[in-house]
This record gives C-alpha cells, structure tokens and sequence, in this order.
C-alpha cells in the first residue's frame, strides 16, 4: 500500500503546484492586467473613498474635507462652502472624476506623492498620514464680497496681489454646489450631472479663468504700453486731434467713439475719456503689428497663464496682419496726393511715427488696438494686465496655492513668487499707473475710487450686438495705500448687459470690483 | 531537574505508551512548543498590525488573550494524551485557525451580519480544542474504532442524510446541507465524513485481500454505494463540494486497499459519468461550470464572486494590501467560502502561499502517519482523514482561484464555521493519535 500512498502524495503535489501556479498568474503575472480591467472599480473606489487632506482659504476657512463615512466609501468629501470656492477646488467624484485644485493636487492631497510617502528613512518602515493640507491664497471673505456684489449677474470677478501673483479672488455666476456632484450616491451625482452639463449658462465652467472675452477697452490698456514702449509716444505727446472717426487704412469700416462723440488728447488725455478714434490711430499708425503683438504677449496674450489651476485659458491677440505695403508716412502722402485735388504737391511730411509700416490687414489692427476683433482675454488675463502695471512692469505668475503642509502641520512646499514677464519698464509702468489713476479720478472709472487709497482703473464695453444693444461690461483695476505699492489689482466682467455705451463698464463693473478692492484693503 | 523530568515521563502518565527511544531524544512536545510559541507570534503580530485600522472590533484584546490560552491549552493536552504524535500537526492547524481567525476579526463590520464573528469563530475554535482535547481522551487507541465500524457506517449515512429529514434540516443560500437541533444549526456533513472515513478504512481492511484478486459486483457493492450516496448529496442538498469531497475519499481509499488501478479508473468513469449526468440535469451545476469557463460573460450577475475574487487577488499583489487595508468585504461570504480570497488580498501572495503550504504539510504529515502505520485500518484511515483534509482545501481554494468549478465548502481551520472547525479538529486529533501510536512502544508490545 505505501507504493500507492507515495503516489497520492504525487498527486497532491501536483494540485497544489497547480494552485501555486495559478496564484503566481491571478496574484503576480496577471495582475496588472486585473487591476486595470474596465469592470474592476477597486482602484476607483479605493481612491474615492480614501482620506485626503482638507483645503483652506488663506483666512483659515476650510472649504473642503474628508469626512469618514459608514457607506461604500471609507471617507466622503465634503465642501463647507458649497460653491463658493466650487471653480477654484473643483470637485472629486467617482462618477465624472475631478476638476481645479482637487485634480491638480491630486497626489499631494492623497498623500501618494513621492515627497510626501518618504520624507525621511524612518517612514519606510511605518505608516503615517500621508495626506497634506492645501493653503489657498484666496480669502473666503473677499470670495463672498465678490459673490454678493455680482449677485445673480453672469459675469466673473478676478483679484490677485500685484506683487506676487497670488489670487485672492476667483469668482463666476452661475455656479454649482460640488457637493452634488461628490456624492456617494453615483445616481443623484450623475443627474446633478447632466442637469448641469445641460444648464445653457454652463455653470460647471470656471470662466474666470477658462473662458474669453472681448476685453473691450480694457485693452488700451494693452495698446498704450505699445505705444509707451515704441518712444514714439508719451504721456504728454503727440496730441492726437479731436476726431469722431478714425478711417482705418489701408482700407475698411470708419471707427467711432461712443456716442458719436468727439475726443482726442494726448496719451493720459485719450484713456482718461477711453477714446476709440485715437486708440484705433496709435495702434495702426505709430505702433505697428510687431510692437502690438510683442507687447500683448509680454502681458501674457497667446499663451497659458501659468496658474497652478487646470485647463486655463489662453487669451488671444491677432498675430496675421499679410503683407507689408508701405510706410505709413508714404501712404499718408499719397491718400492726400490722390484724394484731395488742388492741394499742391509737397514732400511726405515728417511724421514721428517713423517707419511703422501699412499691412493688408492693418485696418484690423485698428480694432484690435480697441479690443476689438479677435482679440479676447479671460478675466484673470486682464487683472493680470492691470496687476502687471501696478507692479512696476512685472507680470508675476498668478498662483492660487500658497502652501502645501503635511499632516503634521510642516509645511514642505510653499509657493515661490516667480516674475512671469517683464512687460515694460519701470518708467513706462509708472506712465501707464499714473494714467489709471487719472481714469478713476476724472475718467470713465470714477465709480472706482476709494477715499484714502491710491485707486487706478480702466473700464471697458465689448459690444456684442446692437439689436438690441448689449455688451459685457468690464473694470480693470488697482488699489492701494498712499505712497505705497498697490496690494491688489482687480478685473470684473460682467456678460451681456443692456446697452452700449461707454458709461456701461463703469456704471456696472465698477462697484463690483470697488467692493473688492475695498474688503482686500480692509476699508468699508 | 531535566533528568527526573525526563524519567517522570517516561514512566508513561497516561497509559498510553512509552516513547521510542530514538524519538524522546528529540522531544516531539519541544519542538511543537516552539512552532506554537512562533505561531501565537504571528497571531499577536497580526492583530497589533491591525490595530492600526478601525476595522477592530473593540473586545480584541479578550478576545488575543482567548485564543493564545487556547493554544497554550492545545499544546497541554497533546503532552498529557499524545506526547509522541508528529510535532508538526498542531502548529499547523493552530497558524491556519489563527491567519483565519485574523482575517475574520478583520472582516468583522465588513460583512453582512458579521458583528459578532470575531466572538462566535472564538468560542467556536475553544469547541474545537474541546473536541480535539475529547478526541484524543475518549480514542485511545486508533484500533478501537473498528469495533464500531457499522455503527459509524450508519451514524456517517444518517449525518448525511439528515439535512433532507423534514423538520431538522435547513436550507441556507441554496443548499440543503444545515441540520437544526434546538437553537443549534450545524453541516452534519463535515462530522460525516470522518465517521465514513473510518467506516470505510474499516470495511476495506476485511474485504481488500478479496479485492485485491479479482472484480465482482459484490465486492464493488461499497463504491456503488458511495457514488449513489455522492449523487443523492448532489441531487437533494445541491452540495457539489461535499458529493466531490466523499467521492474522492472513496475512490482513493478504495485504490490505496486495492493496490488496483483499475478501481482508480472505474471511479474516475463514474465520477465522469455522474458529473455528466449533474451537468445535463440541474441548472445550477450546469451555472457553475459556464462560471468557471468564462466568469467574464456575465462579470456583475452570475460571475461576480468569481470576477471579485480574482480582483480582491490581483489587488494583494506580492505583499498584499496590509491587514485592514483591503476591501475583501466586496467577495461575497469573505469570511467562509472566499476567506482564501480575503487572504490573498490583504497578505498578498506571501500570505495565500504560506495557507497553500501549511496544508501541503498538513497532507505531507498525515501521508508520512499512513506510511509508518503498523496496522491496514490505520494506514487506510490516516490516507482517508489526510484526502478529505487535502482534497477540500484544493476544491475550495482551486474554486476561489478558477483552477475547478466553485463548490460551496469552508477551507479547513480557516473558514468561518463552528462545523467545519470543530470537525477539522477532531480529524487532527485522530491523526495525531495514530501518529504518537507508531512512535511509542505500546502497553502489550514487547519491549
């Protein structure tokens, strides 16, 4: 019989090699495969559910946590602030994944970045609470200023601190509460879902910073630092004279001022009143596309504002003005030699604008130098315009992340201000600052000064229709004390108002973005 | 001092044999102290890894302090009844109920119903080593069992049959294998098999010289008998594991008597045949085996344990997820039928391998036991407990693992399951017994 008992132990030896071969397949060999098969939801599950550390305003208050649960999830997140901070903290859910900070920091706020998992040998060996904490530069009480005074209007309101970069405000209505979508009940997040993918006004869309607008005359802004920069133009010459109408060369639709009105001046003169006619004749004829295009990419124009958000937009200035034709001293002459008959024949005049040359398109230049065209900046572009002027010519990269702290309080990793772009001198900045703060004393952006503090602003009405007439109303600004550094710089849009004039932006952005500047200063 | 207590045992306290001599030299009981002592490591290990995590149930440590006093206890008894059985035997089973016991505690609050699992597999493993301790006491000698071979013929059938008696059995998710006494529900099945295995080894020992010359359909009376009994199990109680469990016993033990192929094969064509039969029959086995051909067609309805078995598996990895840091919760019944799964997840292949080896050396020992056995009944017996032993964990883990179809049936020590914990035990203490038979000199034996 032990011939036979030495066989049965053969044959059991050789079953269990079948099962030892077969864990090594489901266990080793094939598991990568396992775990990443379609209807394996562990991995997906495993990540929802798990701990991730809490996100903080810069005023300490807590916008989202992990809570533990009892249902199928280990831990639920939860936004205190509900859509508050919605664009900005974006949203993890299991079923249409994450958006903004959650997704940007995914890593670092489930504890699985490498920094985090070893940060000394000792961890190695023991578990510790991986998970960090996220310290926003946005304070929640300039949020809820911005998100009352825009109150139920479509529109986006953008302040960041000129001198670093860092956001303080990042606020669009329509909105959602990412609660919704956070849900553990995957049924009522999907339909929270959809009933937000199919709401028109696309409140899952963060437009502060994901979305472009015609920045209207916000952008003379953008044009008067061309000019500044060119030494064709400064604050005090040329004078350009009193015009309402602008004939675009070297063909194209005359351009008017507002209202049918009459302006011209100088430089400060000229974006004090927001004059189109002037504007539309310095971009084309004493600037040119090549400064135009250097200077509105030095603002940060095509490109992506290098936000630690995801999917910002990038705003666009026209860069395609075909073939050089002339001079404009060249072309000038001529029109007046063919187009006025009996005026006696003289040399080209000497015009200071040099050897700015005449396109095929430079009539589209023209509008672009008014914001208009193909030009479109999101609103965080355009407080980044103003910001860059408040601060002497640098463009800091805007930042909405202050500070990454581990569990045990450490911080590990805080933002760095960084110089994005050196958009003009100092000199040119102070010209510019200088005219600002002639806009909101004497200008179109009045509504926007604050008794007590240095207040610069530039408004702007992108028309976008005239029947009936509507336009985004737009405010561009800067705050700050009395012989000091502005400490913030604002822009707030306000989409698809009645009526088209000037006085729009000012009438209606201004006290938005005055709200602002006055709680980031902290006077009321 | 070691001197007298060395000549203190010798003197044979329980009448039950003097060691051999080759074989106190190395005194089996040391060795098996330090195996537990290592194993009541692992245990506390475990459980203090595990309370890193909230999956505790808060009463775990009474609970640590229970089960390493029934370790202590174990070990007790095998000095005072069996002090020269295989020292390995024990170990063994402790480490699979303590990895199991482990997992289970674990799974507390992860499972449906399971908020006092911890506490019931606790007093259960404390009925096992009851049993154990019963087993070895009341079976002194192996050989007296024979005695009572039709008795135990008949309690074996009647154990079997009584889940269909009206009125006592019960039916649980599907099948019909649960007996109620009172407020007691227990698988009469899991006692069945060891009374069957003696009955068997017993009546095989009488009829194998018979066997062994010729083939005439009395002498095949008894494989008749057992596959019809498979086949009424399969049919009436829907238990596919047991009816295989029992079929393999017999075949094998008939095979080792017989020392005749030819059995191997008669049983292995009805097997075929019977199996056939079930597959053409009964919808359900006909669901098991499309499961185990392709789990995937149907991976969130009818392959879903399957298809989140091999996931929880694939997640473990080498080294698993940790203790309390799965989700074997997700494997429907993680903490009987699928323990193995829980196992592999959360200890990863290091840990499914050692459950995998522990029972390689448990059917190693119990072979080596039926290899050194002085007597037919005994070696039968000892091949008869060690295949029911071996073959169950291979149709569980091999079901949990697609290598066979899933039956229904706990991984011996492991599972959740007063039954199968307190029947595992008993079949240990009986290996145990012929195990320390052969390494003593007996009362009658000249010296």
């Amino acid at each position: 019989m032990n011939k036979r008992i030495g066989r049965l132990g053969l044959v059991f030896g050789v079953l269990y090699l079948i099962l030892f071969a077969q864990l090594n397949r489901v266990q080793f060999f094939g598991a990568e495969r396992l775990r990443e098969n379609p209807i394996n939801t562990r991995g997906l599950i495993r990540e929802f559910g798990q701990e991730r550390g809490p996100i903080m305003a810069a005023d300490a208050v807590v916008v989202a946590r992990s809570i533990p649960s009892s249902g199928s999830f280990d831990n639920i997140r939860e936004y205190p602030e509900g859509e508050l901070f919605a664009h900005v903290v974006g949203y993890q859910s299991l079923n249409v994944g994450a958006t903004g900070l959650e997704r940007q920091y995914n890593d670092e706020l489930a504890g699985s970045s490498l920094d985090q998992q070893v940060r000394s040998i000792g961890d190695l060996f023991r578990h510790r609470d991986t998970t960090a904490t996220l310290n926003l530069t946005i304070r929640a009480d300039v949020q809820r200023v911005a998100r009352d005074a825009l109150g139920e209007q479509r529109g986006s309101v953008v302040a960041l601190d000129p001198r670093t970069g860092a956001v303080l405000a990042l606020w669009t209505w329509p909105t959602f509460d990412p609660n919704l979508l956070a849900a553990a009940d995957g049924a009522s997040a999907n339909q929270a879902y959809e009933d937000l993918l199919a709401d028109p006004a696309n409140p899952l869309l963060a437009k502060s910073f994901r979305e472009l607008f015609f920045p209207g005359s916000t952008f003379k802004l953008v044009t008067a630092t061309a000019a500044l920069t060119t030494g064709r133009v400064t604050a005090t010459s040329p004078v350009m004279p009193d015009s309402d109408s602008y004939q675009p060369i070297p063909a194209g639709r005359p351009i008017a001022n507002f209202a049918g009105a009459t302006c011209g001046g100088n430089l400060v003169e000229i974006l004090t009143v927001s004059c189109n006619t002037a504007f539309a004749e310095i971009g084309a004829e004493w600037v040119g596309p090549d400064s135009m295009i250097a200077t509105a990419e030095r603002y940060g124009f095509n490109d992506v504002p290098p936000i630690d958000l995801p999917a910002a937009a990038e705003s666009r200035f026209p860069t395609d003005y075909g073939d050089r034709l002339a001079d404009v001293q060249f072309y000038r002459a001529e029109t007046v030699e063919e187009g006025e008959e009996g005026v006696e024949e003289t040399d080209p005049p000497e015009l200071p604008n040099g050897d700015v040359g005449v396109y095929e398109d430079t009539a589209r230049l023209s509008q672009a130098s008014i914001g208009q065209n193909d030009v479109a900046a999101s609103p965080l572009q355009m407080a980044m315009v103003a910001g860059a002027i408040a601060n002497d010519g640098l463009l800091m990269s805007p930042y909405v992340v202050s500070s990454i702290a581990a569990a045990d309080g450490e911080i590990y990793s805080s933002a760095d201000p960084e110089i994005w772009r050196v958009v003009s001198s100092r000199a040119i900045a102070q010209t510019m600052r200088n005219a600002m703060i002639n806009v909101a004393t004497s200008g179109t952006a009045r509504g926007l000064a604050i008794p007590g503090l240095v207040v610069g602003g530039k408004t702007g009405t992108a028309q976008l229709g005239t029947s009936p007439p509507n336009s985004h109303a737009w405010i561009v600004g800067f705050a700050g004390p009395p012989g000091g550094a502005a400490e913030v710089a604002v822009a707030v849009i306000v989409e698809a108002q009645d009526g088209a004039s000037e006085q729009t932006g000012g009438r209606v952005a201004a006290p938005i973005a005055r709200a602002v500047l006055e709680a980031v200063m902290g006077v009321s | 001092m070691g001197r007298v207590r060395r000549a203190w045992r010798a003197v044979d306290p329980a009448g039950l044999g003097r060691i051999k001599p080759e074989i106190a030299a190395i005194h089996p009981r040391r060795v098996e102290l330090g195996l537990i002592a290592m194993v009541g490591l692992v245990f506390v290990f475990a459980l203090a890894s595990l309370s890193g995590t909230s999956t505790l149930p808060s009463t775990l440590g009474p609970f640590l302090a229970w089960m390493l006093v029934l370790l202590v206890v174990a070990h007790v008894v095998t000095r005072r009844f069996a002090p020269a059985a295989d020292p390995v035997l024990l170990p063994m089973a402790l480490f699979l109920n303590g990895i199991g016991y482990v997992m289970i505690a674990r799974l507390t609050g992860d499972v449906d119903g399971g908020s006092d699992l911890a506490g019931l597999q606790a007093i259960w493993t404390a009925v096992g080593i009851a049993a154990f301790t019963m087993t070895l006491v009341f079976v002194p000698r192996t050989r007296m069992l024979t005695r009572y071979r039709y008795l135990l013929g008949l309690v074996g059938v009647s154990l079997l049959v009584l889940p269909l008696v009206p009125g006592l059995g019960r039916s649980i998710n599907g099948a019909r294998i649960w007996a109620s006494v009172g407020p007691v529900n227990f698988q009469p099945g899991e006692f069945a098999k060891i009374a069957l295995a003696a009955f068997f080894a017993a009546y095989l020992v009488d009829s194998r010289e018979l066997l062994r010359t010729r083939i005439e359909l009395r002498d095949l009376a008894p494989i008749l008998l057992a596959w019809g009994v498979s086949l009424a199990i399969m049919t009436f109680e829907k238990d596919l594991g047991s009816s295989l469990l029992f079929f393999a016993l017999f075949v094998v033990v008939l095979w080792i008597a017989s020392e005749r192929a030819v059995f191997l094969a008669i049983g292995s064509a009805l097997f075929a045949g019977g199996a056939l039969m079930a597959w053409s029959t009964f919808a359900h086995v006909q669901q098991r085996v499309d499961i185990w051909l392709d789990p995937w067609a149907d991976p969130r309805g009818a392959g879903f344990q399957i298809v989140e078995a091999s996931f929880a598996l694939a997640d473990g990895g080498l080294t698993g997820t940790g203790l309390g840091r799965g989700e074997p919760g997700r494997v429907p019944f993680a903490e009987s039928d699928f323990i193995f799964a829980a196992i592999g997840e959360e200890l990863g292949l290091a840990g499914s391998v050692a459950v995998l080896m522990s029972f390689l050396v448990l059917i190693g020992s119990g072979l080596r036991i039926a290899l050194r056995a002085r007597g037919g009944f005994e070696k039968l017996f000892a091949v008869g407990l060690t295949t029911l032993l071996g073959v169950q964990a291979f149709v569980i883990m091999g079901g949990v693992l697609r290598v066979v179809p899933l039956t229904g049936i706990t991984l011996p020590f492991v599972s959740y399951g007063g039954s199968s914990l307190v029947s595992n035990y008993v079949l240990l203490a009986l290996l145990m017994r012929m195990s320390h038979e052969q390494r003593t000199v007996a009362p009658g034996d000249r010296p």
